[in-house]
Order: C-alpha cells, then sequence, then structure tokens
C-alpha cells in the first residue's frame, strides 16, 4: 500500500495542470517502485476524498466533442464492423483542432468536472486479506483501492503493486520454473 | 369487463412480459387504439376463390373491419381493420433456398396469430425463417396503425404506426414508428423511430435516420395519444371513401381489362384509367391518375393525380401525389411521394424509391432514370445527399456514408437484391401475364411466367362473418372454421 501521504493529491477547485504537476511531485518523492503512479486523489477542505482522477479520465475529458460521434455510437446494434465504425471516426478526427489547442484549452479544466467518486468496490478495509483485495479488484476492474481504517482513506493498493507482489511470492516459492 | 377487454389486457402483459428487459410498458400506447365499441359493429370479411387455398380459423378473437384470404389461424386476439393475405404462402412440396441448403417444405404453409393485437396492419407474404417454413408465427405481438408484417414471424414485438418488418424474424423487440427493418433476424432491439436498416449478413449493410425533428411533422406517436402527422391527416381526409364502399353491399363495378383485377374494398375516384396486368388491391386509393400495363397498387396505397406508365411496384402503404414516374420505377412499403399541381415530381425509369422514402417538394423535382432513392428529400439539395445512381452504387465494394446514410458491403449484392425482389413482385402480382415466353432476367434463359394477383383475384367472392353484438362475448367472434 502507498501511504496517502505519499500519493498526489490536489484540493477541490485544482485545475487539470495542477493536479497533473502534483502528480509529478509525488511520483519524484516516491522513489522506491518503479511503478509510477496513475491518478490523483481530489480531497475536500476537510482532506476527504472526493473523488479520482486516472489516466482514462483525463484522456475522456480532452477528447473531442464531436457530435458526430453520437451518431456513430450505436452502429455495432446495427451490425456495422469495428473497422467501419473506426473509419468513420478518423473521418472526424481529421477534421478536428490540433492536438496542442486541445491540451492548451485541457490544462484550465477543474478537477471536478472529470473526477470519479470512488465506488462502494473500490474501498478495501486496512486489515481485510490480500486474496480479498485481489478479488476486489479483478471483479470491479480496478487500477486502485482505496485503503480505509475507520473510514479514514489511509492509502492506496495499487494493482501494480499486488501484481509485483504476487510475483515475488511466485518466486518465492521457487514454482517459477517448473 | 367484458371478454374483449378482458382479452386485451391478457395480450398486452404477454407483450409487456416478453420486453421486459426492454424496459418498455405497451399499455399507455394501445390501450385507446383499439375502438371498443367498433369492435361489436364492424364484420370481418375472407376472400375465396378457385386459385386460393381456404382455411380459416378463428377462436376467442375480435376481427372487426378485418380482411382474410388463404390459410390463417387466429387465437386470443384482437384484428382491427387489419388484412390477413396468405395467397404467398408455400405450399406442400415446395422446397425453399436458404444459403446453400434447399428445405423441402412438407406441408402447406399457414398464417399462425396468437395471443396479439394489430390496428390497421397489413400481413403478407410467407416465413423467410427457415426453422419454421410451414408456420408463420406471429404470437405475442401488438402492432398499431398502417404497420406491415410482410414475410416477418414475431415473436413478442411491439410495432409503432407505419413501421415494417420485412422478411425478417423478430422476438422481443420495439420497432419504432415508420421504421423499416429488413435485417433477416432479430432480437431484443429498441428500434427507434425512423430507422431504415436493410442488411443481408455477410453481403450489405444499409443504414439511415431521420432527423427526427423533420419526421414528427409527418408521424408522431407517444403513450396516450393517437398518432398524429402529416401522413395521419392525408388518411383521414380520405377516410370517409372507405366508409362508402365497407357500408354498401352492391358497388357499381369500375370496368378493367380482362387481365387486370381491381379489388371490390379499393377506391376509385374518376378519371382514372387502369391498363392490362394491373393489381388494384384493397383499401387502395386511386383518384385521376393512369396506371400503365403491370403496375400495381397494393394495400393502402394512394395514387393522386399521377401517371404510371408501366411495370411499377408501388408497395403496401405506399402514396403517390402529382408525380409522373417512368417504367418500372419502384416505390417501396409507407414512401409518401408529394409534388404539387404547379410543381410536380418526376421520377425517370428504372430508379428505386427505398422504402420509407419521403419525398415532399415545394418546387419541380426531377429524379433521373436509374437512381437509388432514400430517406427525407424536399429539394435538390436533398435529393443530392440522398441518393445515388444505381450504377455507381453497383461499383460501391467496401463502404459509402452519404448524409444520415451509413453502407458497407457490396453495393452490387444490393442493387441486385432490389433488382430481383422487384422482378419477383412483378411477377407474383401478374405483371407479365401474356406474355408466355419472355427472356428470364437472370442468365438470359426463356422462362414460362404464370399467372399472378392480378389474373388470379379476379374470380374472388368475398363473404362477411359478424360478432357477437352484445352480451358476454361482445365484440368477440364466434370459434369459426372455414374451409372448401
Amino acid at each position: 500500500m502507498v501511504p496517502i501521504s505519499e500519493y498526489a493529491t490536489v484540493p477541490e477547485g485544482a485545475t487539470l495542470i495542477e493536479a497533473y504537476l502534483a502528480l509529478e511531485k509525488a511520483q519524484e518523492e516516491y522513489d522506491r517502485s518503479k511503478y509510477r503512479h496513475r491518478a490523483i486523489l481530489v480531497l475536500d477542505k476537510n482532506n476527504r476524498v472526493i473523488g479520482k482522477v486516472g489516466q482514462l479520465d483525463v484522456l475522456r475529458a480532452l477528447e473531442t466533442k464531436n457530435e458526430k460521434f453520437e451518431t456513430f455510437e450505436d452502429l455495432n446494434k446495427f451490425q456495422f464492423s469495428a473497422p467501419f465504425i473506426m473509419s468513420l471516426r478518423e473521418q472526424c478526427l481529421m477534421q478536428d483542432e490540433p492536438l496542442t489547442d486541445i491540451c492548451k484549452k485541457g490544462a484550465h479544466i477543474k478537477v471536478e468536472d472529470l473526477m470519479r467518486a470512488p465506488t462502494e468496490g473500490e474501498y478495501v478495509e486496512e486489515k481485510t486479506s490480500l486474496n480479498t483485495a485481489i478479488h476486489q479488484l479483478v471483479r470491479g476492474s480496478h487500477m486502485a483501492l482505496l485503503v480505509t481504517r475507520n473510514n479514514d482513506i489511509v492509502g492506496i493498493l495499487r494493482l501494480t503493486d499486488v501484481f509485483a507482489a504476487i510475483f515475488h511470492t511466485m518466486k518465492e516459492c521457487g514454482i517459477d520454473n517448473k | 369487463m367484458n371478454a374483449l377487454e378482458k382479452l386485451f389486457i391478457r395480450i398486452v402483459q404477454r407483450v409487456n412480459i416478453n420486453l421486459r428487459e426492454l424496459e418498455f410498458d405497451a399499455k399507455p400506447y394501445v390501450w385507446d387504439l383499439i375502438p371498443k365499441e367498433q369492435m361489436k359493429k364492424f364484420y370481418a370479411f375472407y376472400g375465396i376463390s378457385p386459385d386460393h387455398p381456404l382455411n380459416l380459423q378463428f377462436k376467442n378473437s375480435g376481427l372487426a373491419g378485418s380482411y382474410f384470404l388463404g390459410q390463417c389461424r387466429v387465437t386470443n386476439s384482437l384484428l382491427y381493420k387489419t388484412d390477413v393475405r396468405g395467397d404467398e404462402l408455400k405450399k406442400k412440396g415446395d422446397r425453399f433456398q436458404y444459403n446453400n441448403l434447399t428445405i423441402p417444405v412438407s406441408k402447406d404453409e399457414e398464417i399462425v396469430i396468437e395471443d396479439s393485437a394489430f390496428v390497421k396492419t397489413l400481413i403478407h407474404n410467407y416465413s423467410h425463417d427457415p426453422e419454421t417454413l410451414e408456420k408463420f408465427f406471429i404470437k405475442d405481438t401488438i402492432s398499431t396503425h398502417y404497420a406491415n408484417i410482410h414475410g416477418s414471424p414475431s415473436d413478442g414485438c411491439f410495432l409503432g404506426p407505419f413501421s415494417t418488418v420485412d422478411l425478417t424474424t423478430m422476438r422481443d423487440c420495439v420497432i419504432g414508428t415508420f421504421s423499416y427493418i429488413q435485417a433477416g433476424e432479430i432480437s431484443h432491439l429498441n428500434i427507434d423511430p425512423g430507422t431504415v436498416w436493410v442488411r443481408s449478413p455477410g453481403s450489405f449493410n444499409f443504414l439511415y435516420r431521420y432527423p427526427i425533428d423533420q419526421l414528427n411533422t409527418y408521424i408522431y406517436f407517444k403513450a396516450g395519444i393517437q398518432p398524429q402527422g402529416k401522413f395521419i391527416d392525408f388518411v383521414e381526409d380520405r377516410k370517409e371513401a372507405f366508409q362508402r364502399i365497407f357500408d354498401l353491399v352492391n358497388i357499381d363495378p369500375v370496368p378493367v381489362p380482362d387481365s387486370s383485377s381491381l379489388d371490390r374494398y379499393a377506391v376509385i375516384k374518376p378519371k382514372t384509367e387502369i391498363g392490362e396486368n394491373v393489381l388494384i388491391s384493397q383499401r387502395a386509393y386511386l383518384q385521376n391518375s393512369t396506371l400503365g400495363k403491370g403496375a400495381n397498387a397494393q394495400e393502402n396505397c394512394f395514387i393522386i393525380n399521377s401517371k404510371l406508365e408501366g411495370n411499377n411496384v408501388t408497395a403496401h402503404g405506399a402514396k403517390i401525389i402529382e408525380s409522373d414516374l417512368g417504367k418500372n420505377v419502384f416505390v417501396g412499403f409507407n414512401s409518401f411521394l408529394r409534388g404539387r399541381p404547379e410543381c410536380r415530381l418526376k421520377i425517370g425509369r428504372e430508379s428505386i424509391i427505398m422504402p420509407h422514402t419521403i419525398i415532399d417538394i415545394s418546387k419541380p423535382l426531377t429524379i433521373p432514370a436509374g437512381q437509388l432513392v432514400w430517406g427525407l428529400i424536399t429539394d435538390e439539395k436533398d435529393l443530392e445527399t440522398n441518393s445515388i445512381s444505381i450504377n455507381s452504387m453497383s461499383k460501391i465494394d467496401n463502404r459509402l456514408t452519404k448524409g444520415n446514410m451509413f453502407f458497407e458491403g457490396s453495393g452490387k449484392s444490393f442493387v441486385s437484391a432490389f433488382q430481383d425482389r422487384i422482378q419477383h413482385i412483378l411477377e407474383a402480382n401478374g405483371a407479365f401475364f401474356n406474355c408466355t415466353k419472355k427472356k428470364g432476367h437472370q442468365k438470359g434463359q426463356q422462362k414460362e411466367l404464370q399467372k399472378g394477383h392480378a389474373q388470379k383475384n379476379q374470380n374472388m367472392s368475398i363473404n362477411t362473418i359478424q360478432p357477437y353484438p352484445r352480451g358476454k362475448l361482445e365484440g368477440l367472434y364466434p370459434t369459426i372454421s372455414i374451409k372448401p
């Protein structure tokens, strides 16, 4: 688990660029692992976690809101092929503004506009067994779980750390070559 | 609550159970659509002729104003002004081609309607489902005004007004208002209003979606209201003419050529000219129009102040007003083509107006010969977006997008599918009768052509049956079995 004090956090009201800078700083300070942090937690004024901004949330926010995209959304319902739908998207994207302009605008988006409130399955009690935590990660396809102690979030259990721990155990058991 | 209402509740419940996954409740849509008072007043009728099989069975059903032909069994159902035409069903010994399989038909096919309710619906053609060759089933299904169930077995479905399901087996689906679906097999789909979807798996896929705001001015339907819009206004304005022919026992016959047939329940207004090999079906409305040799006007068609040069298919529910159509122009199901006296619509020969096309113009418009047309067209610009020459379409071998239309697959197969079908419709309707030897449209072989509906329907008599006028079974018909 990564203690919350070592994780990237920003206060409510921060912009996307501020969130990214917090992530960068947390990563520099957190050097025990070669695995990078992938999300930023958003805290309210009482320092309680109210949301999470992941890499996909950022990309989703920056993705062009093209009205035509909506007309493609359900084409698979009508059995059009994936390459066909992809080609329609590409045609639309070619008419979009350059990436640098999109990033410039995106930097000032408020984190509240793109954060996700953690769902019930994303919390795990500190004393929960690793097996249970793995089950939660797998069932919910989560990249991380928020570790709680008496309803306070005290850390983050990242998928990447669990993954590393599993392989470490495998190696220690000597089953990797059998 | 009388037996009729109990039956209606039972049908709605069964449909809702099938559509629970789509969270669709049919009751608010249909509760007021079937006029309970008229269900006990209107007679039903059926055709008998030496050229059609006869095997009709009705049980615990209301059939007001409905018409039956051929082989049909109706149980626990309510039909209001609905046409069930069993004159294209498969016969014992026929061979049904499905992909590489040739499947023998073991007994005469019948239309089997159970636990369903239809309002002004057309049911026609034969089951294209290889799993049920001998049974064209329609169960737990509700359809509303001017819907077409054409060669499409159905289980647990709801069809909105002016919708068409064509050559498609459907299960647990909602078909939106004015949608046309020809997709082989569909299940658990909620199709939005104004969707035109034509798909042949592995061959082509065509999709057009109407701009909903514009479509709503033509036809709009939601829970708790009757369907409304220009389509309904158009039909209602001509309703009186039909009331007359349904009320009279004997009407003065309108002379037509020996090779043509004019249904006793069609409306023919003055200055209408009917050529040879023409089929005019029941509930068709013709006024001041010319139908050239081999043309046809199928059920619920309106042809007004127009000229059709010959071999024109006007499919079920199509309307042609102030228009001039060249030879072999095809107008698909429920299409609405409206020119104006001062600005006529002209359609060049061999053009294909796809099912559910709306052409409504306020300036003259000419569609070139050999054009494929779809969607909503109000002017030249729309025509450019929503049409392509058949020749160009045949060359598409991958994908095409134009306006709201998406196409994937082989344009050649798409065009051939339409052309082959049009040829089949003309043959089935008797357009080529008297041409005892004629070159087949495929492979150049000689092909002997048979009598079609235009000739077979000439020897038809119509019988009527009546519901209980009062009492516990008010509005329902007694159990009836009609056989030769």
